[in-house]
Order: structure tokens, then C-alpha cells, then sequence
């Protein structure tokens, strides 16, 4: 905690110099990369709004799919094939973002080109396909994509952790009281998951909020408020491409504005944060009782008797069978 | 589902009884069936307007769903059809996720593979300078990059995984739930999650110069840096994972009369050693892949450094960044060599995740799924 | 755990014998070199622009002294090489804009009363590179360039392009500006040659940062390159060492009518008309280029400068004599041939270099 105590020091010392200074005189602030702006948060403003845009649509895109296939290897796929699927998922986890970017740049900004195109053609009238189509396919759209597809490995991989972790008396109960699989999932396994999932979601927001390789190599950005995905050199920078893209050539003063703007990040993860956990706590297995107040010791209500989860796990699994026979009404 | 129970109790058997075993069921393939009818209308439609690989895939996917939705409610219930749709999504979801990520794999295996070879593994860059013609002949070779990636990496993770699990431990065994003291930590987690990793560099690299003097550049500036990235994430998964294990399991030790201590080492670490594995390889695997914090504490070489405490040193990523944004005169061998040290840094990975994997199982207790 | 730490643990140690083998086998590749052998490792970094020129530059110091390691940083950037260098990390550092009066200053807590050297090492040239279907050759006059790239001239058949191009078929279609979406020492260079020779049309003042916005700004010369190339109507500007087989415009030469085809002796002759010099303290050999000035022939209209910077007195007198050693080479005739071979560079002209030798030997 020494360690997160001095970040945070670092950041504020390193920061201020910046922060406090009047822009539109500073002779270093009023050139190269922080030119042109009335003050810090002029300039940080568009790159917050630009890292939350681009994460929010990636996660949009990105979070049901992952959920989808943490319960389809969980729960629908053989054992078998589980077992490689799980870990094909682990190891494309384990793709670094550099890879990401360079396989944005090669394999998905051509491939999206036409669908940009198509999406500003067609669906031009929506706000977020309108304005001038890009030419060269260096989009929000598919940095966001990108985002999405890296996010995937990592929301999969903690979540299908958690729905194996369901206890297999719960799954069995919800079946035998005639449950289809469905139901059994969204009665035994989404609540005993949730605030792992939105953990995991965290986690996967937290790589698409301050994630710079991928972004920086892509997107084509500006400083700029801005909606349209499909443009070109209009899209809203996000943050930490921001910082990767300008680190470089700062002088000092430049700098420690780059800093300050990370210090800004650092803010906007402590609100995503805060919320996510209001959202767990509110939303949490028994939140309408006094459980709530025990959120780090977030355990399912349990049936008396049960010894071991374990034990359950080791029993057969036949219960799907019967529950489809008495499913019906 | 709470509708779905009402409705149940609300409605009372009518009409003839049937026989609920066989009624009232769609036929056993029929998803199959409906899928390769799916294909075939998906193709149809495609036809009209101009056809693509993508757009036949996404069209059967609606079709598929939509078709088997309606049948499913005509012939059996409105639960069942949730049950079948979700089933198909859950299916489709799960194809559509697999294309972008196995063309990922595809993509930097096929353009790395043709620069690995021993020599590219087992030699660093270098450099040889002709006196008679003035050329310099390049060679790329990635042995100081791995190196560079074992050792900072290896490093990183051997501050941070005792840490982080210390702490999810503590979180989820020691502290009293909702006391300050675990609130403080888990925002501090929480908030450290946020960092952006080139900030971390940073503060790595200051944090080594205010220490060591100005030339501060080195490999174990670069590990600290890792860790700053790791141990959050280390402990948002550990805990997760320490909080799932069963509260039966740990009563039942206790009412054994084991000290908590030994509960925890014996009983509460092998069950969940595979998720916190798990947590630990992804943890790894996001700071293995990680450039800008490097570039900022270990700086940039192309010669061998194997001393993680002097001078700088570099790891594959950096190696395939600097090889595609800063190409050498010959661009193409730059790119080449760009997505050989990609693809050798999957290998690694792979490589660790199995050695993860063979100790978690032989660490896990029986038993388990 | 504890059987994982070990086997990092095992990882490191077999790295380290790895390591071991390595370094006693790869010795051996020294030539003889002559008198005394300098030893020790040169840490520097900074500009991308110089990199591989410094590749080759160390490859043949180091050819001669195999004492010797030296590592550039090209992912630093200009301006991080000069913070480095101002906090006594680096002893040089590579940079295409000049000390500033302020970091002069700073410069003199490092280097003592002299302050630090800005020594001209790299001159090449900004290329506007297109890629239109049909179109190989393409002259471009200073002010449609501004137009261009301020968004004044969207179509390629428009009236002032087809007038300057007699012959060629350009196609109705739109232009696509590739641009930097970092800030580099290349953009500073080409923002102050259109603010110099067209101010008209070309409102913005000089900047590393690209000012105008709605353009596909990317990352590295090399991605607007591979952009450029890529895209389809497109057009762009990069280090001319950078463009590999991209097709590079004719720049107009001042306001006359001729059009320039980038040349390594065009870059040098233009960069003598263009410098003055502006030094910020003794022996400093900062130039103020002056892009109005070009007006030689065969001069290439947008020539760029890299330095590299030392202090004028080092904290130890051996790192002094062998980073004086490194740089003195880089700065010889023979440093710039081996530059202009392998990087594509253009040699700095005869008197420059004269003058790096005399500020040089003021170095201690």
C-alpha cells in the first residue's frame, strides 16, 4: 500500500506544476502538443470524455459476448471441449496489447473499412455512424472493436472461474424444481456470480480504460468532444494513448500536463470503481437483508446439512433429464 | 423466472391430460436442422444483396434464432423458447468471439514464424560494420529480449504474487468485513487497478533515480514498475476466488479444532489454487505484454544485459514495438522481426501458463471439478 | 506458491548461464583497432528521427573499439531525451529542435558555467509522399501543399493541382491527408517550413504537434507511411530515410517554377543556404534554418536537422573523452558516410563539421 501511497504522491507532485499554471502564457504550455488551450481542464477534458466513450462502447460490445462464452464453456459445451476452450481463452489472455495493436492495424482496419463505409451509408442518420467516413479506416470504431476483443479473454476467463465455482446443489435444486437451463442459470448461477462478473467486468474496463498500444497505434485522434466512430481525425483521444503518443516529444512542463491528465484517469477509475461496488452491494444475493452489510463475505445462502460443495460436485450429473421431463406443465 | 412461477400457479390443468413426458417437445435434432435451414436462408438473403462470408454467418445467426424462438413457443412453451434462444446466443456469442480472437493467433503466427529460428532465438541484435564498403549488416535476433523479458518479468512476479495473495488473504480471512481497514485496502486496490501503466514507469524510474543517482535505468526499475501493475490485479482475483471457497469447508475445519492458520494453508489455498493460478497467469500475462512502462525504466537496447540492476535492458514487447514503429532502413525485416518477437512472447506465455497449470493441479485437491 | 517462485527463480538462473555463454562467445568480432582502446557504455537516447543512423554509427564505433557499448533509446523521443539528458541520465542526447533558452539554463546545473552543446549530426529531408492510383510522378508548389494539408484542396483534379501537372491524369478524387498523430521533431519541421513559406495559407504557427484536425493522423513515420501506402488517394509527409519504396512528390523550389526530386546533395546544399547560426552559448552550433533562403538549383526545398547534446564539461573526465570519442566520429567525414550508407542521410556540409571539431575539443 507503501507503494499505491507514493504513486498517488508522485502523480499529485509531478502534476501540480501543470495544473496550476496559466496555459494561455506559459511559454512551454502554449506550444507543441498542449497548444491552444484556455487551461489544464480545457485540455483534459475531451481525452476523459474520449478514454469513457471508447471504453463504454467496447464494453457494450465486448461484455455480453464474454458473459456468453464464460457460460457457454461453464455450462453448454461438453467437458471435454471445456477443458481446451478454457484454456484457448486463457492463453488469448495472454495476448500482449502490443499484439492487439499491431493485428488492429494489419487485420482489422481493413476489414472494418467496408462496414465503416456501410454503417455511414446506411445508418448515417444515427449520430454516432453520422459525419465524413474515414478513407483510411484509423476509426473510434475500431480501436473500439480492438478494446472489445481484448477485453473478451479477460471478463471470460474470471467469469467462468466463478460460474464452475456455483455450487452443483444449487444448479441440481433449481433443476429439480423443474427449471430449464436457463432459469437454473439465472436462479442458481448469476446471483451466487455477481459480484464476481462485475468484477470481472471491472477488470476487463479497467485494460479498456488504460490501455495506450492499441489505441495509440489505430485510432486516428483529435482533441475534440466528439460522437461520430467513423470519422477520421475527429475522434476524441482517450488518455493513455494521449500520453504515449505526446511523452515523447514534452518538454517538462508538457510532461507533468501528461501526467496531470493520468492523474485525471486515476480519478475516473476510483468513480468506475466506486459505482461498480454500490452496483454489487445494491444488487448483491441477499441485499434485502442485513447480508449486504457482510459484502466481503459475499456466501450464497446455503442449504442446512451440506457439508461440502465438493461432495456435490463428485455426484452425477443427471439431473438435466429429469428436470426436462418435469418441466413441462 | 418470478413470472414464470406465478403463471404456473395461476393456470390449472385443462382439457384432455397428455402425457407431459413426450407432449408438447420439439424433435430431438432439431436445432440442427434448424441451423443448416438457417444457413441456407442466411444464403439466400445474401444472395440478393451481395454476398459475404460475415454478413451469411451474422443473417443465419438472426435467422436461426428467431425461427427456432417462434417454433419453440408455437409447439412447447414460452420458457422452453427462452431457454432454446438463450442457448443459441449463448452458442453464437461464443463463435463470434472465437473468429476475432483465433484470427489474432492466425495472423501472428503466420507472419512470425518465418523469422524464428535458433539463430533468431539464441543471438542478440547485432551489428557489423564493414569497414571497406561502410555497410552495416543488421541482424535481428531477440536472445536479449527474452532474456530481458524472463528476468524483469520473473522479477515482478516474485515481488508482487506474495503480496497480493498476502493481501487477498487478508481481506477475505482476517479483516472483519466493512471494518475501515479492509475498506481503505480494497479502494486502494481498486484505485491502483487505474494506473496507467506509462505513469507507472515513471514512477518507477523516479522512484530509481531519487534512489541510485541519475542513471537509474535497469531492469529491476522496470520489474518494480510490473509490480505496481500486477499487484492489484493479483489480489482483485485472488480475492474473488478465496471469497468463493465454500464457508462450510472452513466450519467444518474449525469444528475439527484446526487453527485458522492451518485452515487457511490446508483447506482454503488448494480449493481455490486453480482460480488464483488462474489470477496469477493473467496477471502475468498482462504485464508480460506490457511497452510503455519498460521504455520508461529500462530504456531501450539492442545489446545483451543479463544484469537486472545496471544498465538497460529489453523485452519482447518493446522489441516489437520499436521494430514496427521504428523501423530500420529495412522496413519489411523490421515488421518481420516485429511479429517474430510477438509470436515468441505468446510461446513464452503458453509456456508458463502450462508449468502454472501442472503445479496448481498438483497442489489441488481431489475431487474437484 | 512457493514451487512457482522456484521455478522463476530456476528461469532467471538458466537465463543468467545463458547469458554467461553468450557474452564469452560473442566477443571475438572486434577487429584490431589502433592506439589506446577506449572501454566503458555511452547511455543516450532521444530523437527516432537519428536512430538508425546512430545504429550504424555504433555498429562502426564500436567495430573499431570493442570495448565499447553504446545504447541509443529511439522510443524516447526528442523531448525525452533532453529531460534525460538535463537529469544527468543520458551523456548526450539526440533532438531535432535546439535547447531552448530555458533548458540552456537548467543545462548549466549538469554541466557546470558552459552550459550544453547543441552539435548539428543528421540532415535529411521531409518527403510529401502520395499514393494515387496512375499518378507516379507529382509536383506540388509550396502553397498547395498548405492547402492540402489545411483542408483548402479536398479533390485531387482540382484547378491549381492540374495546373501544376501538365500531362498527368489525376483522378476525381478525394485527398486523404496522412498526418502525425504524435508529436515529432518531423512535424516541427515541416509546420516551420509552411509557416515560413506560406503564411498566407498556412495560419498556424510552428509546432511538434499537428495542428489541424479532421485529418487521419497516425502513429510514427512509420505508420503514416504504411498508411499512405496502404490507403488509396492519400498523401503524407516522413523522414526521407523512412519512405522505403513510397513515391515522394516534387517539391517547388522556392517561388520559382522548378520542381525538386529529393537528393542527399540537394538536402546538404540546401541546408548552407538555409542555416545561420544562432548559438544559445559558447561553442553551441544551434542553426536557425530559414526556409525562404533556398534557392540553389538542385536544393531540396524542406530540408531536416538532427542534433546531438553535450555537456560542456562532464562529471567524470573518462565518460568526457569517450563520449567526445563517439560523437567526434559521428562528425567526421567518414561518421556521415557511414550515415549516409546505411541511413539514408545527407552528409552535413565540410564546414559544419570543422565547427563541431573545434567545440568539441572544448569539451571536458
Amino acid at each position: 500500500m507503501v507503494i499505491l501511497a507514493g504513486v498517488a504522491i508522485f502523480l499529485i507532485v509531478q502534476a501540480a506544476p501543470a495544473i496550476a499554471a496559466n496555459w494561455q502564457t506559459n511559454a512551454s504550455l502554449t506550444t507543441g502538443p498542449t497548444a491552444n488551450q484556455a487551461s489544464f481542464w480545457t485540455y483534459v477534458a475531451p481525452l476523459i470524455w474520449g478514454t469513457v466513450f471508447v471504453s463504454a462502447i467496447a464494453l457494450v460490445m465486448g461484455a455480453p459476448v464474454a458473459i456468453g462464452i464464460a457460460l457457454f464453456i461453464s455450462h453448454y459445451a461438453p467437458r471435454r471441449i471445456a477443458g481446451v476452450l478454457g484454456y484457448l481463452i486463457d492463453l488469448l489472455a495472454a495476448v500482449p496489447s502490443i499484439v492487439f495493436g499491431l493485428w488492429g492495424i494489419f487485420v482489422i482496419r481493413p476489414f472494418l473499412l467496408p462496414l465503416t463505409v456501410w454503417l455511414n451509408h446506411n445508418l448515417g442518420w444515427i449520430p454516432i455512424f453520422g459525419g465524413q467516413a474515414s478513407a483510411t479506416g484509423s476509426t473510434l470504431f475500431a480501436g473500439a472493436v480492438v478494446l472489445a476483443v481484448m477485453m473478451l479473454p479477460i471478463i471470460t476467463s474470471i467469469s467462468r472461474e466463478i460460474f464452475l465455482q456455483t455450487p452443483r446443489l444449487h444448479e441440481e435444486a433449481a433443476f429439480a424444481l423443474g427449471a430449464t437451463k436457463w432459469e437454473m442459470i439465472r436462479l442458481a448461477v448469476f446471483p451466487y456470480a455477481r459480484s464476481g462478473i462485475v468484477s470481472a467486468l471491472l477488470l476487463g474496463l479497467g485494460r479498456a480504460l488504460g490501455e495506450t498500444m492499441a489505441i495509440a497505434l489505430i485510432v486516428s485522434p483529435s482533441l475534440k468532444f466528439w460522437v461520430q466512430l467513423l470519422t477520421d481525425g475527429q475522434n476524441s483521444q482517450t488518455v493513455a494513448a494521449n500520453i504515449a503518443l505526446n511523452f515523447p516529444i514534452a518538454d517538462t512542463l508538457q510532461r507533468q500536463a501528461l501526467i496531470g491528465t493520468g492523474l485525471m484517469l486515476f480519478v475516473i477509475l476510483i468513480a468506475v470503481n466506486l459505482i461498480a461496488r454500490t452496483i454489487v452491494a445494491r444488487t448483491g444475493p441477499g441485499a434485502r437483508n442485513k447480508r449486504a452489510q457482510r459484502k466481503a463475505r459475499q456466501l450464497p445462502p446455503t442449504d442446512p446439512g451440506v457439508i461440502a460443495t465438493a461432495d456435490a460436485a463428485a455426484g452425477p450429473v443427471g439431473a438435466t433429464t429429469v428436470a426436462t421431463a418435469e418441466g413441462v406443465e | 423466472m418470478t413470472a414464470s412461477i406465478a403463471s404456473r400457479k395461476s393456470k390449472s390443468p385443462r382439457g384432455p391430460i397428455v402425457n407431459t413426458l413426450t407432449s408438447g417437445q420439439l424433435p430431438r435434432f432439431v436445432e440442427l436442422y434448424t441451423l443448416a435451414a438457417a444457413l441456407l436462408v442466411g444464403a439466400g438473403i445474401l444472395a440478393l444483396v451481395g454476398f459475404n462470408v460475415v454478413g451469411w454467418l451474422v443473417v443465419s445467426a438472426i435467422v436461426y434464432l428467431v425461427v427456432l424462438g417462434v417454433m419453440s413457443s408455437l409447439v412447447e412453451n414460452r420458457r422452453k423458447a427462452t431457454d432454446r434462444v438463450v442457448r443459441g446466443l449463448v452458442s453464437t456469442a461464443f463463435l463470434l468471439a472465437i473468429i476475432p480472437l483465433v484470427s489474432t493467433l492466425a495472423t501472428v503466427i503466420a507472419r512470425g514464424i518465418g523469422v524464428i529460428n535458433w539463430t533468431f532465438i539464441s543471438t542478440s541484435t547485432s551489428n557489423v560494420f564493414d569497414p571497406k564498403t561502410l555497410a552495416v549488416v543488421q541482424t535481428e535476433g531477440a536472445l536479449q529480449s527474452i532474456v530481458g523479458t524472463l528476468i524483469i518479468t520473473g522479477m515482478a512476479a516474485a515481488m508482487s504474487i506474495p503480496i497480493g495473495i498476502l493481501t487477498a488473504i487478508y481481506l477475505v480471512e482476517y479483516s472483519l468485513a466493512g471494518n475501515w481497514m479492509s475498506r481503505t485496502v480494497t479502494t486502494l486496490v481498486d484505485v491502483m487497478t487505474g494506473i496507467p501503466s506509462i505513469v507507472a514507469g515513471l514512477f518507477a524510474f523516479s522512484l530509481f533515480s531519487l534512489l541510485f543517482g541519475p542513471k537509474a535505468f535497469s531492469g529491476f526499475s522496470a520489474s518494480v514498475a510490473l509490480a505496481v501493475l500486477m499487484i492489484p490485479i493479483v489480489v482483485r482475483s485472488s480475492e474473488e476466488m478465496l471469497k468463493l471457497v465454500s464457508m462450510e469447508l472452513r466450519e467444518a475445519s474449525y469444528a475439527l479444532g484446526v487453527s485458522k492458520f492451518l485452515t487457511i494453508w490446508k483447506v482454503v489455498l488448494p480449493t481455490a489454487i486453480a482460480g488464483l493460478v488462474t489470477g496469477v497467469m493473467l496477471a502475468i500475462a498482462r504485464v508480460i505484454g506490457e511497452t510503455a512502462p519498460i521504455f520508461m525504466a529500462a530504456s531501450f537496447t539492442n545489446n545483451f544485459n543479463s544484469n537486472p540492476f545496471s544498465g538497460p535492458m529489453q523485452t519482447l514487447p518493446v522489441m516489437a514495438y520499436t521494430g514496427y514503429k521504428f523501423p530500420t532502413t529495412n522496413i519489411q525485416g523490421s515488421l518481420d522481426s516485429a511479429w517474430g518477437a510477438a509470436l515468441l512472447l505468446i510461446i513464452l506465455v503458453v509456456i508458463l501458463n502450462l508449468i502454472a497449470r501442472i503445479v496448481a493441479r498438483a497442489f489441488a485437491p481431489k475431487g474437484l471439478r | 506458491m512457493k514451487l512457482k517462485n522456484l521455478a522463476v527463480a530456476g528461469t532467471i538462473a538458466i537465463a543468467a548461464t545463458v547469458a554467461l555463454a553468450a557474452c564469452s562467445s560473442a566477443s571475438p568480432t572486434s577487429t584490431a583497432s589502433p592506439a589506446a582502446p577506449l572501454s566503458g557504455t555511452i547511455t543516450s537516447g532521444g530523437s527516432s528521427a537519428q536512430a538508425n543512423a546512430q545504429t550504424a554509427w555504433a555498429a562502426a564505433f564500436q567495430a573499431q573499439n570493442s570495448g565499447v557499448t553504446i545504447n541509443y533509446d529511439k522510443s524516447q523521443g526528442s523531448g525525452g531525451g533532453v529531460t534525460n539528458f538535463l537529469s544527468g541520465t543520458y551523456d548526450f542526447a539526440g533532438t531535432d529542435a535546439a535547447l531552448t533558452s530555458d533548458q540552456q539554463t537548467q543545462s548549466q546545473t549538469l554541466c557546470g558555467a558552459g552550459g550544453a552543446l547543441d552539435l548539428p549530426v543528421y540532415l535529411s529531408g521531409v518527403a510529401i509522399i502520395f499514393n494515387v492510383p496512375g499518378v507516379t510522378k507529382l509536383n506540388l508548389d509550396s502553397a498547395s501543399i498548405a492547402k492540402i494539408f489545411n483542408k483548402k484542396i479536398t479533390m485531387w483534379n482540382d484547378p491549381a493541382l492540374v495546373a501544376l501537372n501538365p500531362g498527368v491524369t489525376l483522378p476525381s478524387a478525394k485527398v486523404t491527408p496522412v498526418v502525425r498523430s504524435d508529436g515529432s521533431g518531423t512535424t516541427n519541421n515541416f509546420t516551420t517550413y509552411l509557416s515560413q513559406v506560406q503564411k498566407a495559407n498556412w495560419p498556424y504557427p510552428a509546432s511538434s504537434a499537428w495542428p489541424v484536425t479532421g485529418e487521419s493522423a497516425q502513429q510514427g513515420g512509420s505508420g503514416v507511411v504504411s498508411t499512405v501506402a496502404a490507403g488509396k488517394d492519400t498523401i503524407g509527409y516522413a523522414d526521407q530515410s523512412s519512405i522505403a519504396k513510397a513515391t515522394a512528390a516534387d517539391i517547388q523550389l522556392g517561388t520559382t517554377s522548378t520542381y525538386v526530386t529529393y537528393s542527399a546533395a540537394g538536402a546538404t546544399a540546401a541546408f548552407t543556404e538555409a542555416a545561420s547560426a544562432n548559438p544559445s552559448t559558447k561553442g553551441d552550433l544551434t542553426q536557425a534554418l530559414d526556409y525562404t533562403k533556398i534557392s540553389g538549383t538542385n536544393s531540396y526545398p524542406i530540408p531536416l536537422l538532427s542534433y546531438d547534446v553535450v555537456c560542456t564539461t562532464f562529471k567524470t573526465a573518462a565518460q568526457a573523452k569517450l563520449t567526445k570519442a563517439y560523437v567526434g566520429f559521428i562528425d567526421s567525414t567518414i561518421g556521415q558516410a557511414v550515415a549516409a550508407k546505411n541511413a539514408g542521410s545527407a552528409p552535413l556540409p565540410a564546414s559544419i563539421l570543422a565547427d563541431v571539431k573545434s567545440s568539441l575539443a572544448s569539451v571536458k
